[in-house]
């Protein structure tokens, strides 16, 4: 055996979604991103790239096809969310698709296909900062009455919407459920609520390397033609670094992210290292956010800070995101009890594998 | 247009890698239990031991991506990936060979002559010769086209050579070892072609005219020396490859040399040391060990992504060198990470304070060794088209 002999797929498989259905992805929310007028303060739904989205089979990428999703794998959703989130597409594509679509599943409960999103109310059924909740024909809210979780689908006809914002301008809505509607759900395992929040967190980490990745785009057109002092401020130092620094986040974020979605493929979200690598790519991704809009918006200068900008398109969801199915902070909580539970030996096969097996 | 990524994407590890890493890590649980070596940080510089060394050499984990018929294990980058990530977690003492195994092999399989290949390649497998680095200078760090160690044409009883004259500093481990490469001008600075008119020379570090001096390091530990080279005699067999190819080779490997494991590893051993601290309660819990564990486990999936890309023959320069800025940046952060948790001790006290004590002397050096982190951040700069 020499290393030219070798088959290094015997070694290494280099993991990527179908690169056809990326570019018409991302020919898609390029063009999208480049007919959009300026940033409003509020993110109003597109009911118009919902349908097309919908005509082309992005609504319910990743969801079964007995349900009428599409059947993709998470690869083809995480190049989805990506490039969604790299045009501030103001859909819910995460809400409706992702996690609303497969609560169903989980319930055996039917999917007719109209606009859903996905709530936690509480015991006396108030769920709040519900996304695209006004939008919704019904909410898919994830309960538990006391013994057991239950999933159940409720119209909107059934609900109290009171309208709010999140930091990014997202419709983020108060939404008050029947107490007896989410009694009547379906049973659903005890494990659902745990699954439910690593998809969750994963599809927002997944949607802020888009982001950043945007942001590191429209940093660098920015640096490269603003001039100060006579030159491109790109040629300064300092401005290299901030620059370089965002690239390494993300690449960072990318890495742990894809490596989460790559392991709940390849498994079907069964390989007991998932929790592990949901965990890391949604604290990676959540400290690189720090670094990240940070360097950005201190290499745009004060353009970047205005309404009219398309920088805080990116920058404000990734704070709004990464808190949202469990905090950052929570998500090194469960690093931590992870990696004590290690302890010397059962680190390093914890970093590798995410088991100590 | 796609969006930017400097990343290098994600690639799965086969059960054919993962058996490999399975042996070496019975190999090392044993070795710590029959007491051969004690696990510590930042071993791949501070921990020279020729007999574990030539241990690893009879097992098949040294000369790995060396081919057999130059006495090595003609295996994969991919498969020495894994067996040096094996032995750096645990701090395993592999200083010794790390310079001849990491860069001096691959450099003499693609520049040396069939003679040099079969002088040395061997002998690396065997982990019988040891080599050291000799390019930096006391006038020349980041900026190393600027050396100033001159090699001039010599003819001695016939046999023609050069004249290697000048300073070398930093040279890890040079009293140890038993040959470096120097980097040396062949032909006067041309401000024009800076690169240009460098040469590398295969010195025999017991060679008339070497001396090495040691330089002590701020913890007390000797690795660093400085070498003084006067006059010392070069036949033209041990001049790498072509003279004024010297740039061109010191630059070509640097894929490899970046985002090698050991550049995020270094103390990864404390780490493990501090999960298990907080498990018996001596450490608080705390989540930076949670934080940094999922950095960590990042940066060995981009790192493993690399030594794909590169084994597939693909560029990744600027993806190793983030690979690079952020591991280097990672591993320095924890030895502070635990200092901040940790109540003050002595290194003698236990295993954490001598852990911790050492990594925090060594933090210093990981940001600069092989690229310093600014200089780095000008290669990513550069390969996003900034400059
Ligand atoms: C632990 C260790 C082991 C080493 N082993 C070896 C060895 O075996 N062989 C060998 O040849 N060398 C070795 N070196 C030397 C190493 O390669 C140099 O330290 C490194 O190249 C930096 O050079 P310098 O230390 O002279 O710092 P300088 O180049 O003087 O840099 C000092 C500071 O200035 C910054 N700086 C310099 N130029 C620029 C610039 N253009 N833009 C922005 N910032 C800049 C640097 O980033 C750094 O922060 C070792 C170093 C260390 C720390």
């Amino acid at each position: 055996m020499t290393t030219d002999t070798t088959d290094l797929s015997t070694l290494a498989v280099p993991v990527a979604a179908d690169p056809d259905l990326v570019g018409m992805m991302t020919d898609l929310f390029t063009a999208y991103r480049e007919a959009r007028t300026a940033p409003d303060q509020f993110v109003v739904f597109d009911e118009s790239l919902w349908g097309q989205l919908e005509e082309l089979g992005l609504t319910r990428l990743t969801a079964a096809t007995e349900s009428g999703g599409s059947g993709a794998s998470w690869l083809e959703g995480a190049a989805l969310l990506t490039a969604a989130a790299g045009a501030a597409a103001p859909v819910p594509l995460v809400e409706h698709g992702f996690l609303a679509a497969w609560l169903l599943e989980q319930a055996g409960l039917p999917n007719d296909g109209a606009l859903r999103t996905v709530a936690l109310p509480d015991a006396q059924g108030q769920a709040n900062s519900v996304l695209y909740g006004r939008h919704a024909a019904a909410v898919v809210a994830l309960w538990h009455d006391g013994a057991q979780w239950r999933v159940a689908d409720v119209p909107a006809a059934r609900v109290t919407i009171t309208e709010g914002h999140n930091l990014a301008g997202e419709p983020a809505d108060t939404v008050s459920f029947e107490v007896a509607d989410l009694g009547a759900g379906a049973v659903v395992r005890p494990e659902v609520r745990d699954e439910f929040q690593r998809r969750g967190a994963l599809a927002r980490s997944l949607q802020n390397v888009g982001s950043a990745e945007r942001a590191l785009e429209l940093v660098l057109t920015h640096v490269n033609e603003r001039a100060q002092f006579g030159r491109p401020i790109g040629k300064f130092q300092a401005v290299q670094h901030l620059v370089a620094d965002i690239a390494a986040e993300s690449a960072l974020a990318r890495a742990a992210t894809d490596t989460a979605v790559a392991r709940a493929v390849e498994s079907d979200w069964a390989d007991p290292g998932v929790p592990f690598a949901v965990a890391a790519a949604a604290s990676c991704t959540g400290h690189a956010a720090s670094v990240i809009v940070r360097n950005a918006h201190q290499a745009m200068g004060a353009i970047g800070t205005t309404l009219e900008h398309e920088l805080h398109l990116m920058t404000k969801p990734m704070l709004a995101r990464r808190g949202e199915f469990g905090t950052v902070h929570e998500w090194d909580e469960t690093l931590t009890a992870m990696a004590v539970a290690a302890g010397r030996e059962g680190l390093w096969p914890l970093v590798l594998t995410g088991t100590t097996a | 247009m796609p969006p930017v990524s400097v990343s290098p994407g994600v690639a799965i590890e086969q059960p054919a890698l993962t058996q490999l890493r399975l042996e070496v890590r019975a190999f090392v649980a044993d070795a710590i239990r029959d007491g051969l070596f004690v696990p510590h940080v930042d071993t791949w510089l501070t921990r020279w031991d020729r007999e574990f060394t030539r241990e690893l050499g009879r097992r098949g984990w040294l000369g790995m991506v060396i081919p057999t018929e130059y006495g090595g294990q003609g295996r994969t980058f991919l498969e020495r990936f894994v067996v040096t990530e094996e032995l750096l977690v645990v701090g395993a003492p592999v200083a010794a060979h790390w310079v001849a195994e990491r860069q001096i092999g691959p450099s003499l399989l693609r520049f040396g002559t069939e003679e040099q290949k079969q002088a040395f390649l061997p002998a690396i497998s065997r982990g019988d010769v040891i080599f050291g680095i000799g390019m930096s200078e006391p006038d020349s760090g980041s900026d190393l086209a600027s050396v100033r160690t001159k090699a001039e044409p010599d003819v001695v009883d016939g046999v023609s050579g050069w004249r290697v004259t000048g300073t070398k500093v930093w040279t890890s481990g040079g009293h140890e070892a038993d040959a470096f490469f120097a980097l040396a001008r062949t032909s006067p600075l041309d401000p024009a072609h800076r690169h240009d008119g460098l040469s590398q020379f295969i010195v025999d570090l017991h060679a008339p005219g070497v001396e090495i001096r040691p330089i002590i390091s701020m913890g007390g530990d000797h690795h660093f020396n400085e070498v003084h080279l006067d006059g010392v005699f070069i036949p033209d067999n041990r001049v790498l490859g072509q003279i004024g190819d010297g740039w061109m080779q010191v630059t070509s490997e640097l894929g490899f040399e970046r985002s090698g494991p050991e550049r995020a590893l270094s103390t990864f051993h404390l780490l493990a040391e501090t999960a298990e601290a907080m498990q018996t309660q001596t450490l608080p819990t705390d989540t930076g060990v949670g934080r940094l564990t999922a950095r960590i486990s990042a940066l060995h999936q981009m790192s493993f992504a690399v030594s794909t890309a590169l084994q597939g023959h693909q560029n990744a320069d600027t993806a190793a060198a983030v690979t690079k800025v952020l591991g280097t940046t990672t591993e320095g952060d924890i030895a502070d990470y635990v200092d901040l948790l940790a109540p003050p001790g002595r290194a003698a006290d236990d295993a954490l304070h001598t852990l911790l004590h050492a990594a925090i002397l060594q933090r210093p050096g990981f940001t600069l060794r092989g690229g310093t982190n600014e200089i780095l951040r000008g290669v990513i700069a550069r390969g996003l088209g900034m400059r």
